[in-house]
């Protein structure tokens, strides 16, 4: 399945409703900053409900209009909040974590099989090449970053699987802040690689339940 | 139903709060919304109680709908959808002791680069694209959300077959989304 395909099932799903809370905020927060995304995912729901009006009749039996008719009309106005500053506040006053100079990491606390990260590079530091054990997804939320396939700006998104071996590198001038899904742990190669398995390794004993 | 008709029921609903264009909403989209939650596994009764919270929203909230920005049918779908989710969230293992993160995913987004006309100018194009077989195939998926293992059994067809043939769907209508 080629990149395109897999961002667009991440739209659709999130359109039907159907991801977990994690995806979730992360397909949110991708319609948020990209707007390619959010007319695609608009288009989509649009369909959505083309198959409503087409959809068979299944007939309450206890329900009548007037049961619905409570209530005045409400003004409340919706405004659009990005979903990230709403759920994680400030990014500024989180505790961040040092995973190695340069490379800190913020885990949400969300009850989910896939877990959400935050993650921060300054200017020029790079991740040593390694693949994934289950799919990634990263987006880019400030600056950018580039590895062998690309350079990834503001409202990018990648999704890495097995077959995928990559060196990212945070942008010189800016650095970078990604919001990331991981299904499951990552696998390192190269000089450091069996240190950093290693570390992972361990690390998985010590995750809170 | 004609749309036009449609907008004109909303319009009485919202300027002249008025009960009668309400009922003749509520007859049409009601059977459709309750359809919707059983489809997607709710049982009967609580399927019923979802649909009067979908077209109470509807009534309260008819203030928020806006005819230019999205056909009355997409926005309530939008409702039944968040619904849905709350519904399987409260009854899901998953425990949300943290701050209901919910409330702001499904928040109207201002799509301000698309017009209603020119979705339905791309969905035409897809459907024109699609078969009967492959559009029966994405409402199970995404309407109904059926898992693959059940549409094959439903559809009478291989688990990889409909794995391959979604795929398929899903790179066709790539071409169609800009």
């Amino acid at each position: 399945m080629n990149g395109t395909v897999v961002k667009n099932q991440l739209i659709f799903d999130f359109a039907s409703g159907l991801l977990g809370p994690a995806k979730s905020l992360f397909a949110s927060t991708y319609l948020h900053l990209n707007s390619n995304a959010s007319r695609i995912s608009f288009t989509f729901e649009n369909m959505l409900g083309e198959n409503l009006i087409d959809n068979e009749n299944i007939h309450p039996k206890n329900l009548k209009y007037t049961d619905c008719i409570n209530g005045e009309n409400s003004k409340s106005t919706s405004y659009v909040e990005d979903p990230v500053n709403s759920f994680f506040g400030s990014l500024n006053n989180l505790n961040w974590k040092q995973i190695y100079k340069g490379f800190n990491e913020y885990t949400a606390k969300i009850d989910d099989k896939d877990e959400l990260k935050l993650i921060k590079m300054d200017p020029g530091v790079s991740v040593p090449l390694h693949s994934h054990g289950g799919k990634e997804y990263i987006l880019v939320l400030e600056g950018s970053f580039c590895d062998e396939y690309g350079e990834y700006c503001k409202g990018d998104i990648q999704i890495n699987d097995q077959k995928i071996k990559h060196t990212p590198i945070a942008s010189r001038d800016t650095g970078c802040v990604c919001l990331s899904i991981t299904e499951k742990d990552v696998i390192f190669f190269g000089k450091y690689g069996s240190f950093l398995n290693l570390f992972t390794f361990i690390k998985s004993f010590f995750k809170p339940k | 139903m004609e749309k036009s008709h449609l907008i004109n029921l909303m319009n009485r609903i919202k300027i002249d709060r008025d009960e009668m264009a309400f009922s003749e909403i509520f007859d049409f989209f009601a059977p459709k919304v309750n359809a919707y939650f059983i489809q997607n596994g709710i049982r009967f009764e609580r399927s019923e109680e979802l649909t009067q919270e979908v077209l109470s929203s509807v009534w309260v909230k008819s203030d928020l709908y806006d005819s230019n920005k999205s056909a009355l049918s997409t926005w309530i779908f939008t409702i039944a959808r968040n619904k849905k989710i709350d519904f399987f969230r409260k009854n899901s293992k998953i425990d949300f002791k943290e701050e209901d993160i919910r409330e702001f995913l499904y928040q109207d987004r201002e799509v301000d680069l698309i017009e209603e006309n020119e979705a339905k100018a791309q969905i035409e194009k897809i459907n024109n694209e699609l078969d009967e077989q492959q559009k029966i195939m994405i409402k199970m998926n995404f309407f109904e959300n059926k898992s693959h293992k059940k549409i094959a059994d439903e559809l009478e067809i291989p688990l990889g077959t409909v794995k391959s043939r979604i795929r398929h769907i899903l790179t066709k209508m790539q071409g169609f989304l800009r």
